[in-house]
């Protein structure tokens, strides 16, 4: 079994290619479906930076080429172009890394995690998330969440919506006095409505298509719900526009923004897109009174930011790397153990079964003791045998020469064949101990 | 001994300038300090000169050098009020250098002086002169706001979050900024205009619309429909910024053509 890794992200594909394959939840639980299918584990993680699939499978040729087929059919072959793909501990250390906002557009911010963390329930609750790569992902969150308290990478970052409050700043002498529309009551529009009113924003309005969840963001942050169909009005009002919904079509063109800019009499207007599919049409920003940005543009500028991070982000990497090794130990002891303990059993059977054979051959002429004895020196044979291979398997550690060692063990003592035998038994075919033991990761 | 003690503002507006400069690439508050004590310093030797200058001659800057020292005096001074009331020390980086170029010419012209015609030896002159300076001065800060506005814009539109973004005041700062000055620059400009016309009026002869007259009209029309497009029309941003640059350079002619460039040795002193 090995973990593998294919996806894109804001460093590798445009907007335009993430766009097609950012895909609302019910079409992610299909696709996990397809792609989970016993033994193999899947898990979509989808955020408007990055698209991935991590894979959990026994053939893991097959499972790359599946998800391959299932990543051309819903982003088209231009997808394929920017992929990238990590195999084994370094699919391991990549999980790791994005839950720890390591590999975020902004270092260090912390929304990745609750979205890395939906992902998870999701795929847990289409079945497709349930042995090896539930157990990667909760040391992946408690990696984060080590990462979060032992480094300052939570403070130094900011996160996209701080990132828009700043760009804000540079067509708004500060936010007092201004009106402020956001668009979406998503964990991304709470983000912003906080981020906003703490800057200073004087009117804040949310709107949602339903009503009530905005309604409920808005009495959180002190701001006003309206409604969703009232959208252009409020707009027309608004200094500052940041919108995160799920619309898979832009919610504002230059049309009807255009529409706006009589009423508004050269007012500036700052429009944010978090959202991906974009809400707003690129197209917006050719107005010449409204200064629009989308996530890439963002990245942009939280990149000249991002020195200042470099540093706690080192931290984090480190911290990262510890976790990981920890990962990998407890998880080639859990799974080494069984080849240890499947050696003794066999060892045991055969010293018992031959100490039977014995026993018969030798007929009633032995009394108790004797009998006692013969038993006892098929134990210690087993004990002696067993000793110098257990001690030297423990010795050694899971890592490395460790697995190697169990993997040679498995294979010199037929155990391989035994549990392959017991997989094919066995439907869910998840605990193939040996083979995880012996290919590390 | 003025023409010492501006050498002296004049070197200190010179590193004031380096200072701001080195201020817009690397921020740090002890170099808007230093630009600030640098200027402040300038701006009191500068300010000795003018007043000993000034004092001999009835409280007017004769000649064109005089002239152009004096602009590069008020710009600074409007400067210096700037920074201290709003602390944005990146315009330094803008106005210090405008303001040397300014002084330049007065360097350069040292001397050419004429005395003044019989006809203009007016009571309220020395207060025309010092307005339409003070006017140049808030337009000329006005204009390098408006060149901040635009690069500003250009950064912020094509999201070039480069060292300009990074370090410009934001867009309506500079434009509300712009709006302020030109506000200023028309109060003292249109005080002028009616004090030329006073002088033409008690003076003898025929008045006859010359260059420097059409100049001032055309340029106080261009920041009269420029403050009522913006409270009326909306106007903002760009468009004004541009419209502050143009009006600038009318003003700026106006300015030249009371002097008599082409004879430096024998500029004179003209009026509206």
């Amino acid at each position: 079994m090995e973990l593998i890794c294919i996806g894109l992200s804001h460093r590798t594909a445009p907007l335009n290619v993430r766009e097609r394959l950012a895909l609302p939840e019910s079409r992610q639980v299909d696709v996990l479906q397809r792609l989970a299918q016993a033994p193999v584990e899947a898990l979509w993680v989808s955020t408007c930076n990055r698209v991935e699939v991590y894979l959990f499978a026994p053939d893991a040729a097959m499972a790359r080429q599946r998800a391959l087929t299932e990543l051309q059919v819903l982003g088209g072959v231009e997808a394929l172009e920017h992929l990238y793909e990590h195999q084994g501990e370094a699919a391991l250390v990549h999980l790791f890394r994005v839950a720890c906002s390591l590999d975020s557009m902004v270092l260090g911010e912390a929304q990745i995690l609750g979205q890395v963390k939906e992902a998870f329930e999701r795929g847990q609750g289409a079945g497709a998330v349930r042995g090896e790569l539930m157990r990667a992902c909760a040391a992946a969150f408690s990696c984060a969440k080590r990462v979060r308290t032992e480094t300052a990478i939570g403070r130094a970052a900011t996160s996209m919506a701080a990132a828009a409050v700043q760009l804000a700043s540079k067509v708004f002498d500060g936010l007092a006095g201004k009106t402020v529309l956001v668009v979406g009551a998503g964990e991304m529009g709470e983000l912003a409505a906080r981020h906003l009113k703490q800057a200073g924003a004087s009117k804040l309005y949310v709107t949602n298509r339903t009503l009530s969840r905005a309604e409920a963001l808005a009495a959180e942050v002190g701001g006003q719900a309206r409604p969703f169909e009232d959208l252009l009005g409020l707009v027309a009002a608004a200094d500052v526009v940041v919108c995160s919904t799920a619309s898979q079509v832009p919610l504002f063109t230059r049309d009807n923004v255009g529409a706006l800019g009589r009423g508004r009499r050269g007012r500036p207007l700052f429009m944010v897109d978090l959202a991906v599919p974009r809400d707003i049409d690129p197209a917006v920003g050719t107005l010449d009174w409204v200064h629009a940005y989308d996530v890439d543009d963002i990245q942009k500028f939280v990149a000249d930011n991002a020195a200042a991070r470099a540093e706690e982000a080192q931290k984090a990497g480190v911290l990262v790397a510890q976790e990981v090794a920890r990962f990998v130990k407890e998880r080639a002891l859990r799974e080494g153990t069984p080849v240890l303990a499947r050696l003794r059993q066999r060892a045991e059977a055969i010293a018992r079964s031959e100490v039977e054979r014995t026993l018969g051959a030798l007929g009633d002429g032995l009394n108790d003791k004797q009998r006692k004895s013969i038993e006892a020196m098929g134990r210690a044979i087993v004990n002696k045998l067993l000793h110098e291979p257990t001690a030297r398997l423990r010795a050694v550690g899971p890592e490395g020469e460790g697995n190697r060692l169990a993997g040679a063990a498995a294979e010199l003592f037929g155990l391989l064949e035994e549990e392959v035998g017991t997989a094919a038994a066995a439907p869910s075919g998840m605990a193939t101990p040996v083979q995880v033991a012996t290919g590390g990761k | 001994m003025s023409h010492t003690l501006v050498s002296l503002a004049c070197h200190a507006y010179g590193i004031a300038a380096v200072v701001y400069l080195a201020y817009l690439v690397r921020q740090s508050e002890a170099l808007a300090t230093a630009g600030r004590v640098l200027v402040g310093g300038g701006l009191a030797l500068h300010g000795v000169a003018l007043f000993e200058l000034l004092g001999v001659q009835s409280g007017r800057p004769v000649g064109l050098a005089q002239g152009f020292s004096a602009l590069a005096f008020l710009l600074l001074a409007i400067f210096l009020f700037l920074d201290v009331r709003y602390r944005r020390p990146v315009i330094g980086a803008f106005l210090t250098p405008l303001a040397l170029a300014a002084l330049l010419p007065g360097l350069l012209l040292q001397g050419g002086q004429a005395p003044l015609p019989p006809g203009v030896r007016q009571p309220l002159l020395p207060l025309h002169i010092t307005l339409a300076l003070v006017g140049l001065a808030a337009f000329a800060v006005a204009a390098g706001v408006g060149v901040m506005y635009v690069l500003m814009e250009r950064q912020v539109k094509a999201k070039r979050f480069g060292l300009l973004f990074s370090r410009l005041p934001s867009l309506e700062f500079l434009d509300t900024l712009n709006r302020r000055l030109v506000v200023w620059g028309f109060m003292a400009l249109s005080i002028t205009l009616a004090t030329g016309a006073f002088f033409v009026g008690t003076a003898p002869g025929p008045w006859t619309v010359d260059g420097k007259t059409l100049a001032t009209l055309v340029a106080w029309a261009v920041f009269a429909a420029l403050l009522v497009a913006r409270s009326v029309a909306g106007w903002r941003g760009r468009r004004v910024a541009f419209l502050t640059m143009a009006g600038f350079c009318l003003v700026m002619v106006s300015f030249l053509s009371s002097y008599d460039v082409s004879s430096p040795s024998a500029a004179t002193l003209g009026m509206p």
